[in-house]
């Protein structure tokens, strides 16, 4: 059995830390230009992902898990770096993607422009 | 047709054999293998927050407009009671393991509450889109005709239904968890001796919390500065 009393101070420790880095992300806009405020607001995010994790999600202490989350996660972005860098640099068609070609606006209507793929 | 009952034996570091009881116990076993399942939780989220970012990296000015239009004191609020319901939930795993059952039952009645508040907001937030036009299917949200948004914000808001839409969808099964876990709880099946499954459902809903601290400010704050509190 464990003692509730003093286990639930750290409980609501991290909420007062969650909820201020919460009022921070409501700040951020104001401080940074737009290309800044994303990666801003993402690096808090990743502060906030960090008080959940090891304290509501009890991983601190736990190696094992740990190890094992950081190595996965690791081998996941790497691959994916793989595909969003280099996939997306040599995408071959560009002007053919629904996504990727140009968008006229000029007229009010959006069109896409996207060259007729020849089957 | 009756099976004899064979026992499942262990082996202790010095060589010896033990029987082995039961494997409900099994504590640790348990636990990793749901962080296992919310690996792949973290892959699903992930693979989306890369479509996300592309589609930003193609369209910034669109993102930042369609962001704005956001109802950020809606999203902020949600944000605010899935923060407590975290703290509920945390609590009533404390409050089962410290062998407070009827404190940890509230405190997951409590986790429900806020998660149905949660959804309801949720529920305000996209009828108020969908009658200012903008939802899955809607003319704002198809390209090529004359009440189209621009491309950037039709895939930022595509995105946006998308993702949050499975979020509140995890939301729901959470709900559905949490009752099934009061019910286990009643039958005597979850206790202060045996509680994983309380301790893997307390994962469950920070994984979904979790998420939550990505899906928010990459939707609501990016446009934050254009001006107003946003939403339709």
């Amino acid at each position: 059995m464990i003692d509730y009393k003093s286990e639930r101070v750290m409980y609501y420790k991290v909420l007062v830390g969650l909820l201020l880095l919460t009022a921070v992300t409501f700040v951020l806009p104001y401080l940074f230009e737009a290309g800044a405020n994303l990666p801003a607001q993402m690096f808090i995010a990743v502060i906030k992902a960090w008080l959940i994790l090891m304290f509501y999600m009890h991983l601190k202490g736990e190696k094992l898990i740990s190890v094992m989350g950081i190595f996965s996660l690791a081998i996941v972005l790497v691959f994916f770096i793989i595909v969003l860098v280099v996939d997306v640099a040599n995408f071959q068609f560009k002007d053919e993607s629904h996504i990727t070609a140009p968008q006229h606006t000029t007229t009010g209507v959006t069109e896409n422009v996207a060259a007729p793929v020849k089957h | 047709m009756a099976h004899e009952y064979i026992p499942e034996i262990s082996t202790d570091r010095d060589g010896n054999e033990h029987v082995v009881q039961g494997w409900q116990d099994d504590f640790y076993g348990g636990k990793l293998g749901f962080w296992l399942f919310m690996f792949t939780e973290v892959l699903m989220f992930g693979a989306m927050f890369l479509v996300l970012t592309y589609y930003n990296m193609l369209h910034p000015a669109d993102f930042v407009t369609a962001s704005a239009s956001l109802n950020r004191f809606l999203g902020g609020t949600n944000t605010v009671i899935l923060l407590v319901s975290a703290l509920t939930m945390g609590l009533s795993l404390l409050k089962m393991r410290a062998g407070d059952v009827k404190g940890a039952k509230l405190m997951i009645w409590a986790t429900i509450i806020l998660a149905l508040m949660f959804l309801s907001i949720k529920a305000v937030e996209w009828t108020a889109e969908y009658n200012h036009g903008v939802f899955l299917g809607l003319d704002a949200l198809q390209s090529g005709n004359a009440h189209s948004k621009p491309f950037g914000e039709i895939l930022f808001f595509g995105m946006y239904f998308t993702m949050t839409g499975i979020h509140g969808f995890h939301i729901i099964i959470g709900i559905g968890l949490m009752v099934w876990l009061l019910k286990r709880i009643n039958a005597g099946k979850v206790s202060p001796e045996h509680h994983i499954l309380h301790w893997n459902i307390a994962l469950y809903w920070d994984i979904v919390h979790l998420i939550w601290v990505f899906v928010f400010p990459y939707f609501y704050m990016i446009g934050a500065a254009s001006g107003g509190t946003g939403g339709h």
